[in-house]
């Protein structure tokens, strides 16, 4: 666990970086660090590896005070990832991976071996090894630096808006795989952006920072998106919240029919494994949005069932096979039965 | 005025093709030696340099100055501590010149490396000067080849002026043909300098290929 | 080893105090040779290189010229000039000026390309014409690369002057190839030590010129370009046809 007493950072020239920050981050979980520019979060999350020293407080690592480590030895334990990836130009990218085992000792043969697990932990293919990371494109570039991170198995992972300086559909893809990744391997991963969408979706817990690393709220995602704390942190999640709340509940709950001949004209068509192919309706084609209910939100019910031209969206399993269909009644009836969405937002001189 | 010699007498260029040889060896390590000694001093000096930035100024201050010396005046200086015609009247200089072309590209490579790539470094736990050794050194090698082949031209082209206090390589056959009035040693002198220079240029190029092969299309 | 001694020979020497020998004739004859090599070197290289620049075509070849320029060595130009051209002043020039125009060349080419393009495209933009977004705008700007490019060219040719005196021309050189002809080490070490004088002053001068023509904030940068000669960031080269865009710099 990580734990912050009263953790200020002062430059020298009188500005305050962080005024004074009391937090305990959870072991095992993922917590998200989110705020405008400038609101000390990246100056927070550097005082975990010693990248920044408190000016007061102190931060405490299971327990132990960061300064009380010599500084190389604590940052070989802690992965650390940020946005440009950092990845050692003049280094194979297996070497890369490679780079904190071979810090620690290890020989060669076994760094690299263990750098070949975890590219293909992170999904690069085995060929991407040889290469330099010139030869890389952005998103593989910061798989190399998550995997970087992740090889001497560091119980904590820093990541610096690690995925800001991608593409918004090779981000959604990478953030997909951190979940991946952290539903397998449980670290204790802090986690800055500014990207209040990314927040809610990577973190167990969400802390809003305002000016001056101050506390706004600290919140799992779904109370923060239905209960903001203020006014202030309302404004910061945007007017869009209780959509993307939709997007924290189970698709579960939404009641599926079995397959159907027609449905008003329209014919699914289905592959020979029973997977959907696309809908049909005499010699006009549309695709076919699917969920899957074990895994998906209601927001994404939600949404195949609104781009379905027979207005069914289709539920699959593991397998992509199709499985049952809901009717967007069916949808808003599990919408429904969630419960209260979005709570009012409290006013601001409460 | 040549009065009726020709250019080049082809004949008195295959009779001395040994000696041709020796003088071009002969070059070559009054030329070379100083910029292989330059790089090992270029080296450590960028490092100190990168490692305590205050210490750069004053000495590219001191090599913008050594830089810009004739570099007669500077073989004639040295005669009385190294005597006439020696190498070291000649190695001398050319070390200092090398090392002023060096030392910059040294230092400027050496902070080339992007700051995030610094900064992971750091965070993966190596220490200031441990951090120069293994990634801001390495990745600054194909900068250091680059101030190499300027260095190394310079120097093959700079030594020929040794033989006006008599070690001079190859610069002997201008010394030689205007004294005799015989352009042919002048002109093979001439070619002799530029294909050594093409020729280490050429091997340069090579060795940035093997050495850092990870800038190759990336670093234009 | 006695430098004062031999400075004191040098000095207290009638001859080097008046007439065709003396200091100050030398160090005039030295400049005014210089300076017109180098003048005629930035007659034919400045408004080529401009061009060069501006339009971006050609760039290649000049980089390529400046890197044979610097292997070839000086005190063999200089000697087969004289033996074709014949003893004189005319006949060295021409080695002379040939060396000192490949780092004007490549510094007036390189400072123009340098210029911002959205700057260049504004101008055009407000509606100058092409000579006129040339000299108006690119020539201020690639102004402190350009003095580092004459810097490079005068102590090329304050060098090889000395050297040329090998050959008969006049100037410091002459102190000291005459010096080392006769033995005379007082004079030779004269000469070498106003050699090196003249070559810091001029250094010194271009160096002031330098700081009064760039703009705040791109000091340092023309400062760096300056003394390596070099008019860019240092990008390595990979290409064996194109020797690394640094202009020659034969001290």
């Amino acid at each position: 666990m990580i734990r912050f007493e009263g953790a200020a950072k002062r430059h020298p020239d009188g500005t305050v970086a962080v005024r004074g920050l009391d937090l305990d981050v959870p072991a095992g979980r993922t917590t998200v660090l989110v705020g405008p520019s400038g609101c000390g979060k990246t100056t927070i999350l550097r005082m975990v590896n010693r990248m920044v020293v408190p000016t007061a407080g102190r931060v405490l690592l299971d327990g132990a005070d960061v300064a009380s480590l010599p500084a190389a030895r604590l940052r070989r334990g802690i992965g650390y990832v940020i946005q440009q990836a950092g990845l050692f130009p003049h280094r194979r990218v297996i070497d890369n991976v490679a780079t904190v085992p071979r810090l620690l000792g290890w020989d060669r043969k076994r760094a690299r071996a263990r750098a070949a697990e975890l590219l293909e932990l992170v999904g690069l293919p085995p060929e991407t090894a040889r290469r330099y990371p010139a030869q890389l494109s952005g998103g593989q570039q910061q798989r190399v630096g998550v995997a970087r991170a992740l090889a001497a198995d560091p119980p904590v992972l820093l990541m610096d808006e690690p995925f800001s300086a991608v593409d918004p559909l090779v981000r959604a893809g990478l953030q997909e795989e951190l979940l991946r990744l952290q539903a397998e391997l449980g670290k204790t991963v802090l986690f800055v952006t500014h990207d209040i969408e990314e927040a809610v979706r990577l973190g167990d817990r969400v802390v809003v920072l305002r000016e001056h690393g101050e506390i706004a709220q600290l919140a799992d995602p779904h109370t923060l998106l239905t209960a903001p704390a203020d006014a202030g942190v309302a404004a910061f999640l945007g007017r869009d919240r209780g959509l993307r709340g939709l997007g924290l509940r189970p698709a579960g709950a939404v009641p599926l029919a079995a397959l159907r001949p027609s449905y008003d004209a329209w014919e699914l068509v289905l592959d020979q494994e029973g997977r959907p192919e696309h809908w049909r309706r005499g010699g006009e084609r549309h695709p076919a949005p699917v969920f899957a209910p074990d895994r998906d939100s209601l927001r994404s019910a939600l949404d195949a069932a609104l781009l379905a031209p027979s207005g069914h969206a289709v539920a699959v399993d593991a397998e992509g096979r199709a499985v049952g269909t809901a009717s967007r009644a069916a949808v808003v009836e599990a919408l429904a039965a969630a419960g209260p969405v979005p709570g009012q937002v409290p006013h601001a001189g409460r | 005025m040549l009065d009726g010699e020709p250019l080049v007498r082809w004949r008195w260029l295959g009779d001395h093709f040994g000696y041709l040889a020796d003088l071009t060896a002969d070059h070559a390590v009054i030329a070379l030696v100083p910029v292989l000694l330059a790089l090992l001093l270029a080296v450590p000096l960028g490092l100190a340099c990168a490692r305590f930035p205050r210490m750069y100024q004053p000495l590219a201050a001191v090599f913008n100055v050594v830089y810009a010396l004739p570099s007669l005046a500077v073989f004639v200086v040295l005669i009385p501590y190294t005597g006439l015609a020696t190498r070291e009247t000649v190695m001398v200089p050319l070390t200092c010149y090398a090392l002023a072309v060096l030392l910059p590209t040294a230092v400027d490579g050496l902070r080339a490396v992007p700051e995030p790539v610094r900064q992971a470094a750091t965070a993966m736990g190596y220490g200031p000067w441990r951090r120069l050794a293994a990634v801001e050194l390495p990745a600054s090698v194909p900068y250091l080849i680059g101030g190499l082949r300027v260095a190394a031209v310079s120097s093959i082209s700079l030594a020929a002026v040794g033989a006006l206090v008599g070690r001079g390589g190859l610069g002997y056959l201008f010394v030689d043909g205007f004294q005799r009035t015989f352009p042919t040693p002048i002109l093979a002198g001439i070619a002799l300098v530029a294909l050594l220079a093409l020729a280490t240029d050429l091997l340069l190029v090579a060795a940035r290929r093997v050495l850092a092969p990870w800038a190759r299309g990336v670093a234009r | 080893m006695n430098w004062l001694g031999w400075l004191h020979d040098f000095f207290a020497d009638p001859a080097h105090r008046s007439g065709p020998d003396s200091v100050v004739h030398r160090v005039l004859e030295h400049l005014a040779f210089s300076a017109e090599a180098l003048g005629l070197a930035v007659l034919v290289a400045l408004p080529l290189g401009l061009l060069i620049g501006y339009s971006g075509r050609g760039l290649f070849v000049v980089t390529a010229l400046a890197g044979v320029a610097r292997a070839l060595p000086t005190l063999g130009l200089v000697t087969l000039a004289v033996l074709l051209a014949g003893v004189g002043d005319a006949a060295v020039l021409l080695p002379l000026t040939a060396l000192a125009a490949p780092p004007v060349l490549v510094a007036a080419a390189e400072g123009v390309r340098g210029t911002d393009p959205d700057v260049r495209d504004a101008a055009r933009g407000i509606g100058l014409t092409h000579p006129q977004t040339l000299l108006r705008v690119c020539v201020p700007a690639a102004a402190p690369t350009l003095l580092a490019g004459l810097r490079t060219a005068s102590v090329q040719v304050i060098a090889t002057a000395t050297v040329a005196a090998y050959v008969g021309l006049g100037g410091l050189g002459r102190y000291v190839i005459d010096g080392l002809a006769t033995r005379n080490y007082p004079t030779t070490v004269g000469g070498a030590l106003l050699v090196v004088l003249l070559a810091v002053a001029v250094q010194l001068l271009f160096a002031l010129l330098i700081r009064l023509a760039a703009p705040p904030g791109t000091r340092t940068r023309a400062r760096r370009a300056g003394r390596t000669g070099r008019t860019e960031e240092p990008v390595p080269v990979d290409d064996p046809a194109s020797p690394p865009a640094l202009v020659k710099e034969t001290p």
